[in-house]
């Protein structure tokens, strides 16, 4: 049976939407492929007639201009509703904004802490996966910050560069080219640097002990060696391109809102590790036990499988999906933020990890990533 | 550890690191205040979507908000978001069908910036946008709002609950009002 008009049509929206079985079936049907061939078709010339440039909103005076308006009405009908005070902040709180911020930060944090965080027990992982959390989830998560010490990575320095020669210099990196813009995409990108570093973690039973009996239990036995074991990683520069957005000032949770496509792209080599005392897998393995980590939670770490090959990324399902995709040959993990403001990709190549994240489709950011070279 | 740590990490970014309203002094933000903030750049560019013109979508954007006041007031509830980019949606596609004095406008806006230097370009680019607006207003409402809501961004799940109609009817929706749009535009000789 061929899937209706609008599951079609939204498969060229919101792919992911799609089910397996779906899917499945365009894969292989001529006929529904000349059906999404005409749709795509009328979505472009339809996508050009009504885009147009995109402006930048200043959300603060257009409140403050209907402030302004509300005070003559209420003026002018004796008082029907209160006048509003002025609006005398600027507010950075849309949702575009917060898409952004989410999608930025989660790439950059990946790319350039997280990720490196990860790789203390995965080394030279070749592909990704989601693994599900909730909030809650991530505040018990948090919680292992009191079973060691953590040093290092607790900050992002951007070093703002004036072209991609100057940036790829500074990283040692060669800076993604991208080949394809959104329509509407700013054509000019910025350029920065995030600085590399080293984080450590160092593991401390009497810590570990006091966090235990907080979480309402006792830790299990400890294998020998694990107390006061470090794992270290060495965070290699990474390169950030920018459209249409400031990444250092976004977060920061400055700049104004852009009401039209930005994204940033995130480069960086392989973090290198070392270790001391037991294997990282080891100490993967006994946190995943300890009390206050949520069972499925560890589950699904568990199932990622060998880690040696597979980065597990955190997706917040409160807030976004991901599913798997292929990056020029590369497998990848798409990322779409539940909001349908933003969307964000991530894969690795060739030892190094590349991130895009933005207020793009998901369509939009695939597209980004597989013409980046 | 890896893993969980980089959970870890992430989460106190998800968490604490993301823009947040900025505390104003001596002043509390209302829910109205917060959604302002956070839907006014959206129902402007769904507004931009049916006038083609960014002062115009700024009008509509004011009366919607204004309207969306003294409505719901000071806590206008979790169904005001949709509320608002209906009706920018269906005030521009009002304003569209009733203000003659809009080409001219239009017009002038067509020409600036880039096409400002190419006055053949300018003027098929105002052509080709009078067309698109004189389209929009010829097919059926619930088709143009579903265009205007789309390529402003809005996803399916939004589309759907903006509509008040299942998720799964908004592509089709879509598809017949893009095919009919086209349709229009392209009988219109442009």
């Amino acid at each position: 049976m061929h899937p209706s008009d609008g599951t079609l049509r939204r498969s060229l929206d919101e792919p992911v939407a799609v089910d397996a079985t779906n899917q499945a079936h365009l894969a292989t049907c001529g006929r529904c492929a000349a059906r999404v061939r005409r749709m795509s078709a009328d979505a472009a010339a339809v996508h050009t007639m009504l885009v147009s440039p995109e402006a930048v909103v200043d959300v603060a005076t257009s409140r403050a201009r209907l402030a302004r308006r509300e005070a003559e009405t209420a003026g002018a009908q004796g008082s029907q509703w209160p006048a509003r005070r002025t609006w005398s902040g600027n507010r950075r709180t849309s949702r575009v904004m917060a898409g952004i911020a989410v999608a930025a930060a989660a790439s950059v944090v990946l790319v350039a802490t997280g990720t490196a965080q990860d790789f203390l027990s995965i080394f030279q992982p070749s592909q990704v996966t989601a693994v599900p959390v909730t909030a809650a989830d991530v505040r018990s998560l948090a919680g292992l910050a009191s079973y060691g010490t953590v040093t290092g990575g607790s900050t992002i320095n951007f070093q703002p560069e004036p072209d991609a020669a100057a940036a790829a210099s500074a990283a040692g990196l060669g800076v993604p080219v991208v080949a394809a813009l959104p329509a509407g995409t700013p054509a000019a990108p910025k350029y920065a640097i995030v600085s590399g570093g080293m984080v450590t973690f160092t593991f401390d039973a009497t810590l570990a002990g006091a966090a235990a009996t907080r979480a309402g239990g006792q830790l299990p036995a400890m294998p020998a060696g694990l107390d006061g074991s470090t794992l270290s990683v060495s965070i290699q520069p990474a390169v950030v391109v920018s459209y249409g957005v400031d990444p250092a000032t976004l977060l920061q949770g400055g700049a104004g809102v852009p009401s039209g496509p930005a994204f940033i792209l995130v480069a960086t080599r392989t973090p290198t590790v070392t270790s001391t005392g037991v294997t990282a897998r080891q100490l993967e393995d006994y946190l995943l036990s300890v009390p206050g980590i949520p069972a499925e939670v560890a589950s699904e770490i568990r199932a990622v499988g060998n880690p040696a090959v597979t980065l597990p990324v955190p997706i917040p399902i409160d807030l976004a999906s991901g599913s798997s995709v292929i990056i020029n040959g590369a497998r990848g993990l798409l990322i779409g933020d539940s909001t349908g403001l933003g969307s964000a990709v991530v894969w690795q190549h060739n030892g190094v990890v590349d991130a895009i994240a933005g207020t793009l489709t998901v369509n939009e950011v695939l597209g980004v990533a597989r013409s980046t070279h | 550890m890896a893993v969980p740590s980089a959970l870890q990490t992430v989460g106190r970014h998800l968490l604490t690191d993301i823009p947040r309203p900025t505390p104003e002094v001596g002043v509390r933000p209302t829910s109205f205040d917060r959604l302002f903030a956070e839907e006014y750049a959206r129902v402007t560019a769904i507004a931009r979507r049916v006038l083609g013109d960014p002062a115009a979508a700024e009008d509509v954007a004011q009366e919607v908000f204004l309207d969306l006041h003294r409505r719901f007031g000071e806590n206008p509830g979790a169904k005001a978001p949709a509320w608002a980019r209906t009706a920018a949606a269906h005030l521009a596609l009002n304003v569209i069908r009733s203000n003659r004095r809009r080409a001219g406008r239009e017009e002038r806006y067509a020409i600036e910036p880039s096409l400002a230097h190419d006055p053949q370009a300018a003027v098929e680019a105002a052509e080709t946008g009078r067309a698109v607006r004189a389209a929009l207003a010829r097919i059926p409402r619930r088709q143009a709002t579903v265009l205007a809501l789309r390529y402003s961004g809005l996803s399916y799940a939004e589309m759907a609950s903006a509509l008040g109609i299942r998720v799964n009817a908004v592509g089709t929706r879509l598809r017949r009002a893009e095919a009919r749009l086209r349709k229009e535009v392209g009988d219109a000789s442009v």
